[in-house]
């Protein structure tokens, strides 16, 4: 549009804002050099707003003019021009303290619950522990009970009766020896050995030198049962337990206390 | 509504914008007393929405105290700014639009050749735009309303009533003519 708009409803659509595309840009080109049409278009929005007094009353509320009075009596923060940002800016500032308000005690249950939990979490850490050692120590008991099953069980397993020699302390002790698992379990009870003396058990093979299964030293008279390894393979001639320095030898030196059947 | 004198209460627009450049909250609340009714019966027409309506007619009246140095009411009607803002910010409300430092602020020198000062003056006036557009036929008169209240371009109103775009456009041009012709100023 070069020249000036042919009708005066021209500018009466500008102002209504209904013009849009091609339309309203000429007209706005238009209107950037023209004063006689800028004048004109002033016209028309006083005209469009007076379409504004056709809306059905209705009152503010009371309460508007003495937020909008109390406002005006506030010192406006320095630099804040716009009022919408002043709202918008108060309401962040009154945001911010609604959410101190709520941070503040919600960090302080935070910090107790975080308290509680760190307790329960230390007091679950060493249930956990003695639990392990606990099933570790069952483990143990089920493998000990798993192993002398497997030894009375099997077929090729010895049980010897260890009969006390005369003038030497008294005892029964039964012995379970098999040497292809290399395993013999003692069971039985035994005087309590005299002071400085250790009893030992041997395993004394067909061929060679006797094998200590180990130190026996009761503290009471009680049956005592044991199971333990021994070298595989080894056919016993004699089972016996001898009296000992206090400790045991590597090979025996005292005199028997306890021997199998035919030694 | 207002606690003012009766001198007060007669003080024209343009002294009353002088006195709150002067920071005179009195004028302010003189002011807001005299439009705010048409302001916010606008803004709800606009938003259906007290809340919205009321939190935008404080924000008007908190812009004028803070600018009316800028504003020059022998230049251009008060009462034709205040409509002018209160119709462009509403509209924006309604369609969630933030408008852009250009849109919003509307130069003062918007021309009205009748004075909206006393509560007389603004109800003769709405009677003659009320009979202005009740002289419209039910279809124009629609269409005014759909592009005034609803912030609707020819093409949107076209949309909402199912008419053709050209049907809307010569609409709207019969309507604004009927208007402009109707709304003139009485010569004496």
């Amino acid at each position: 549009m070069n020249g000036h708009p042919t009708r005066e409803e021209d500018f009466d659509l500008y102002a209504l804002g209904t013009l849009e595309g091609d339309e309203k840009q000429a007209i706005e080109s238009h209107l950037a050099t023209c004063a006689a049409c800028t004048r004109k278009l002033d016209e028309a929005r006083g005209r469009m707003a007076l379409l504004a007094l056709s809306a059905p009353r209705t009152e503010p509320s009371p309460a508007v003019k003495e937020r909008l009075l109390h406002r005006v009596r506030e010192p406006a923060p320095a630099g804040v021009r716009e009022p919408v940002r002043v709202e918008r800016e108060r309401a962040g500032g009154m945001m911010a303290r609604w959410w101190a308000a709520v941070l503040v005690p919600a960090f302080a249950i935070l910090l107790i619950a975080s308290a509680y939990l760190w307790n329960i979490n230390a007091r679950l850490d060493r249930e956990i522990v003695a639990l392990r050692a606990s099933i570790q120590d069952q483990q143990k008991q089920l493998d000990y009970a798993r192993s002398v099953a497997h030894l009375l069980e099997a077929k090729d397993t010895l049980t010897v009766s260890l009969a006390p020699m005369p003038g030497m302390p008294q005892g029964a002790v039964k012995v379970m020896y098999n040497e292809k698992m290399g395993m013999l379990m003692y069971d039985g009870w035994i005087e309590p050995p005299p002071q400085d003396k250790s009893y030992q058990l041997w395993v004394l093979p067909m061929e060679g030198q006797p094998i200590s299964v180990g130190v026996v030293n009761p503290a009471t008279s009680d049956t005592a049962h044991w199971l333990t390894k021994v070298p595989e393979g080894v056919t016993a001639k004699t089972i016996a337990i001898t009296l000992e320095p206090a400790g045991g030898m590597p090979q025996p030196t005292g005199p028997m206390v306890l021997v199998s059947p035919g030694a | 509504m207002s606690s003012g004198t009766k001198a007060e209460l007669s003080a024209s627009d343009a002294v009353l914008i002088k006195r709150i450049v002067a920071r005179d909250e009195a004028a302010l609340a003189l002011l807001y007393d005299r439009y705010a009714g048409m302001l916010s019966s606008l803004l709800y027409r606009i938003l259906r929405d007290t809340q919205a309506t009321e939190e935008i007619l404080q924000d008007i009246f908190y812009q004028l105290w803070r600018n009316a140095g800028q504003f020059d009411a022998s230049r251009g009607s008060l009462p034709c700014w205040l409509a002018v803002i209160g119709r462009n910010r509403a509209i924006s409300r309604l369609r969630r639009h933030n408008p852009a430092a250009g849109e919003e602020l509307v130069e003062n020198m918007i021309v009205l050749p009748f004075n909206l000062e006393s509560t007389l003056a603004q109800q003769q006036l709405l009677g003659r735009v009320k009979r202005a557009l009740e002289s419209l036929p039910q279809e124009q008169r629609a269409a005014v309303e759909l592009a005034y209240f609803e912030g609707m371009t020819h093409s949107e109103i076209a949309r909402c009533t199912g008419d053709p775009l050209g049907t809307v456009k010569t609409r709207l041009r019969s309507a604004l003519e009927t208007l402009r012709r109707n709304l003139q100023p009485e010569t004496a």
